[in-house]
């Protein structure tokens, strides 16, 4: 059982750490393979131009660009402009570029199936592919016109869709949406495709000479003050609104290691709980046979130590399974493989943290122990239960389930605590999921109709996982806690059977005794989980989903516990009675 | 055979108890009839491991036979399910063990209160029970002591206590002077004698010889079955005097 | 010596004086070392003065005590049947009823088992009376602390009762 559970924290700290580790390597890859750009300056015609389209000076602007010192190389300037795009029955927005069939020196996008543009064809970015669900083959419509699609392709020149417009994007037509995707046509193509509404811009790539200057490159050619300039930006900042994606994910699998990890705390704490009178026994077992501290340290150590590193070598292996899946750069990168790599640190760290609970779990015993005398540490009296008279008292005014429910929640505070500390954390983890979740819905809600929006996809994907493995710890520490209290009240149910109570009594009292905790910890788990969502969200406004979702929550919670406590309390319940007295001669 | 007169207010017809099969099969109980009659007290003793225990966990719905029947108040008990079981011993039997089986973290009253409390009766009048029952025993100023400042004949005499919150038909007991050293013994045989007096219906387990001296009659078994019966109420041994030797 | 020992002892059969002697050495173990032959023989003679033993004169030796034979006669007989169902307790010698149980086992004329139950039933009916007795006067009284003084041997005599049924069971099983 502490095997589990060790093994489920140190999986989760793995994930968290490994995640963490995640360089921008997709990033890195596709600027190389398609030769990405250091800069890209883009104009855009000026608004009370009655030709909607870009003056000459801007052109002339552009080109004086691409041969400022420093600059190395530049392709383009290339003609962009804006359509409503229909694929599959569905209505997009495309932002088009027009290219040349033969290749570029400086962003030429990576096809990544079928082949580049050709007259009458189209190349999509492939992350807009898989939102539109198109093939190299099928055939959609630019403003009403019939094209080809004959390849799907990647580029480090623009944030993959639905991210284009992370700089805005001037956009005049009512039916296009401010997420569009991004499209390759010939130069011509698009040109035919520009309207009055939607004029051609312009795209220019650059190459430095040093990469590394391009801020300082577009510090000094930006002019912030001017809208007819060529706005420039960098590669580092593409290269961002990339990772921000990453950087959302990797921060909410934070959240959750920490969410995990705690869970995971309070069921060794338990676990540990439970098994201390046989252990301080055991240590007065030792000590009566004359063991030195060191002995009995060592001893016990011995006994945890083996567990701890099993369960640390199983959770590395399952986070490096599971990491993958959760750790994927997206469609519009081109990624690795196989699964990212477990540094030596990594490993480290979790090893370390196994073998401090390990040190934990052994020494508590024996530290207890070794403050009391080896007469009482023998004696099964190392563990009385507390008393609290106001709670027998008031237990004595309850139904007969409640009072056996509350007696047996008062011989152990620490242990019911814990309980409801547990529930918290994992009601408080679902919270600010629904929280980011309903975030997600309404972002989308700004797409398109239809389409599949794969950040929120992916982002909806990764809270379901997280949410799913808090659920499940959380069960396994409301069983364990379950298990644990039936062990421990085994007398007082056999004693209060013999005197008169029910199976169903002592099995509804056992429930209660938990479930009581669980709504307590479910209510403040409610407001924990908004403190955690506004805590990490950041900037941007606040979603809140609607109010019986929360009802839901703490239902659910109520249920899920009883039904998870019902089974060993039943089972406790109707050992028979005469086994546990003759056993306990108390 | 046991008989008593009169319509038993406990009896068992070829109780069985048995545990294991083919080669490993124990017979605990072997094919026991027993009669107790209303205000009697029945001892039962015999050497250890022989049964007595289990009989008296069988009589007392603590334990389920694997044969037989046994009726308890007019009521069959052997084909009772848990629920009505639970009620019959709120009801009707009170047991008293040789460990006490006192909840540690209770003190003495609130004890003694419990089966009350079990039963539904209201705080108040289980708390007054209680306060009657410790009187009844001798403990009117232990009231509020918990179990481990009680002496070992102290706690026994508050799980008597106890065992008779709710008025019970009978009162069985196993062992109770088993981890009681004599003097202890004694208060507690004063208590038995005081209660058969009052007429409760008393059946007793014990390997003490004066603990079954008080009682009516005593049955004796050996490997789960009866051997033995003596009705020691019947005729005396004679002048006390003979007893010391003052006579020839 | 109690006669009705003796008498019991030639119950299963008729007996020279020197295996009498044997015999109840056996019986007492180390507690009969204290017996001396002369006592056995005086017993014999009184018994046979009695009537309740007949003796006979082994051929052709001389008129000596070891050398005759020993016999019941139909009144012994009738004395020893009356003895095993008696009750008397007698204190503190233990040896007596040890060797009721001996020489009934020996004999074949009663089941020693019920012999002690037997006495177990009436020692427990002594014990109840002498307990009521004891509880009804006044604490520390001389007359209760005496009776306790009773009841407690009493109830020491019925623990050893336990143990002889026990072992006698265990007898009975390996024989």
């Amino acid at each position: 059982m502490l095997l589990v559970v060790i093994m489920a924290a140190t999986t989760t700290l793995t994930l968290g750490l490994v995640l963490h580790g995640e360089t921008n390597h997709p990033y890195e890859r596709t600027r190389v393979a398609t030769a990405g750009p250091d800069v890209v300056a883009n104009i855009i015609p000026p608004t009370q131009n009655a030709t909607g389209k870009v003056t000459q000076q801007q052109l002339r602007d552009l080109n004086t660009l691409a041969h400022a010192p420093g600059v190395v190389g530049h392709s383009g300037p290339y003609p962009v402009t804006w359509a409503v795009l229909g694929a599959h029955g569905l209505t997009a927005s495309a932002e088009v570029e027009g290219r040349d069939r033969a290749p570029a020196s400086i962003d030429q996008p990576r096809v990544t199936e079928g082949s580049w543009i050709r007259n009458g064809g189209v190349v999509v970015e492939r992350t807009f592919a898989e939102a539109l669900g198109v093939h190299t083959g099928d055939s959609i419509k630019l403003n009403g016109r019939s094209l080809n699609v004959v390849g799907i392709a990647v580029t480090a020149a623009f944030s993959p869709y639905p991210e284009i417009c992370t700089d805005g994007c001037d956009l005049n037509t009512p039916q296009l949406s401010n997420t569009p995707g991004l499209v390759w046509v010939t130069q011509d193509e698009a040109r035919s495709l520009s309207s009055f509404e939607e004029p051609l811009t312009y795209y220019l790539n650059l190459k430095l000479s040093d990469p590394a200057q391009a801020v300082a490159f577009t510090n000094k050619y930006n002019n912030f003050n001017s809208a007819v300039t060529p706005s420039l930006y960098t590669w580092q900042q593409i290269s961002q609104d990339d990772g921000q994606l990453l950087k959302k994910e990797q921060l909410v699998l934070m959240v959750a290691s920490w969410l995990l990890g705690l869970l995971a705390v309070a069921s060794v704490a338990v676990l540990v709980g439970g098994r201390m009178a046989e252990q301080i026994r055991r240590v007065g077992l030792l000590k009566a046979v004359g063991g030195t501290p060191g002995l009995i340290a060592g001893v016990l150590l011995a006994q945890y130590l083996l567990l701890a590193l099993l369960a640390a070598g199983a959770g590395l292996a399952l986070g490096r399974l599971i990491a993958p899946v959760l750790a994927g750069p997206g469609a519009g990168l081109l990624g690795t493989a196989g699964p990212p790599p477990v540094t030596a640190a990594n490993i480290g760290v979790v090893v370390a943290v196994a073998v401090a609970v390990a040190v934990a779990a052994a020494l508590v015993p024996a530290v207890r122990a070794a403050r009391i005398s080896t007469v009482r540490a023998l004696s099964d009296t190392a563990r009385i239960p507390r008393r609290r008279a106001w709670l027998i008292a008031l237990s004595a005014r309850l139904p007969v389930p409640l009072l056996i429910g509350l007696r047996v929640a008062a011989r152990r505070p620490r242990r019911i605590v814990l309980s409801v500390l547990s529930i918290a954390v994992t009601v408080s983890g679902i919270v600010a999921v629904l929280f980011a979740h309903a975030s997600l819905d309404a972002s989308q809600s700004g797409a398109s109709s239809g389409l599949a929006n794969p950040q929120s996809e992916r982002g909806n994907q990764i809270l379901l996982i997280v949410t799913f493995m808090l659920v499940a710890l959380a069960a396994v520490n409301a069983v364990f806690i379950t298990r644990t209290t039936v062990q421990d009240s085994r007398h007082a149910s056999a004693v209060t059977r013999a005197l008169g109570a029910t199976p169903g009594q002592i099995t509804a009292g056992l429930c209660a005794a938990q479930v009581l905790p669980a709504l307590a910890g479910a209510v403040l788990g409610i407001t924990g989980g908004i403190a955690l969502y506004l805590a990490v969200k950041g900037g941007g406004a606040t979603v809140i989903p609607p109010i019986w979702w929360f009802v839901a929550v703490v239902v659910g919670t109520v249920i899920a516990i009883a039904g998870l406590t019902t089974i060993p309390s039943r089972l406790g319940a109707r050992r028979p009675v005469v086994e546990i007295l003759r056993a306990e001669t108390a | 055979m046991s008989t008593a007169i009169g319509t038993p207010i406990l009896s068992a017809r070829g109780l069985r108890k048995e545990y294991g099969k083919e080669e490993g099969l124990v017979r605990a109980v072997d094919t026991v009839d027993i009669d107790v009659a209303p205000g009697e007290t029945l001892a039962v003793m015999g050497p250890s491991g022989c049964g007595k225990s289990t009989l008296l966990h069988l009589l007392g719905g603590l334990d389920r036979p694997s044969g037989g029947e046994v009726w308890l108040d007019g009521r069959r008990l052997d084909q009772m399910g848990e629920r009505a079981l639970a009620r019959m011993r709120r009801q009707s039997v009170g047991f008293v063990f040789q460990a006490f089986h006192l909840m540690d973290e209770l003190t003495a009253q609130e004890n003694v209160e419990l089966p009350a409390l079990l039963a539904g009766s209201s705080p108040r009048s289980a708390r007054q029970r209680a306060v009657d029952l410790l009187e009844q025993v001798g403990l009117p100023d232990r009231r509020a002591f918990l179990p481990s400042a009680l002496s070992g004949g102290q706690r026994q005499r508050v799980a008597i206590a106890r065992a008779l919150s709710n008025e019970p038909r009978v009162v069985m007991a196993d062992e109770p002077t088993g981890n009681l050293d004599s003097a202890a013994a004694v208060d507690v045989l004063r208590l038995f004698d005081s209660l058969h007096d009052a007429g409760q219906t008393l059946v007793v387990v014990t390997h003490n010889s004066r603990i079954a001296a008080t009682a009516d009659r005593m049955i004796t078994m050996r490997d789960g079955a009866f051997v033995d019966e003596t009705n020691l109420t019947g005729g005396t041994a004679g002048h006390l005097g003979a007893l010391i030797g003052l006579e020839g | 010596m109690q006669q009705e020992v003796v008498l019991a002892l030639l119950a299963k059969e008729p007996s020279y004086g020197y295996e009498l002697r044997a015999r109840l050495g056996q019986a007492l173990g180390p507690l009969g070392d204290a017996i001396n032959a002369g006592q056995i023989y005086v017993t014999l003679g009184r018994l046979e003065k009695a009537g309740l033993v007949s003796c006979e004169r082994s051929s052709g030796l001389a008129d000596r005590p070891d050398r005759k034979v020993y016999e019941l006669s139909p009144a012994g007989q009738q004395r020893v049947a009356d003895w095993l169902t008696e009750m008397r307790w007698p204190k503190p010698d233990l040896a007596e009823f040890h060797l009721k149980l001996v020489a009934a086992a020996a004999a074949g004329l009663a089941d020693p088992i019920s012999i002690v139950d037997a006495q177990r039933r009436e020692l427990l009916r002594r014990l109840r009376d002498a307990q009521r007795a004891a509880m009804a006067e006044p604490d520390r009284s001389d007359a209760a602390l005496l009776l306790e003084g009773v009841v407690l041997r009493m109830q020491a005599d019925l623990r050893w009762l336990e143990a002889c049924e026990q072992s006698w069971i265990d007898r009975k099983a390996t024989s």
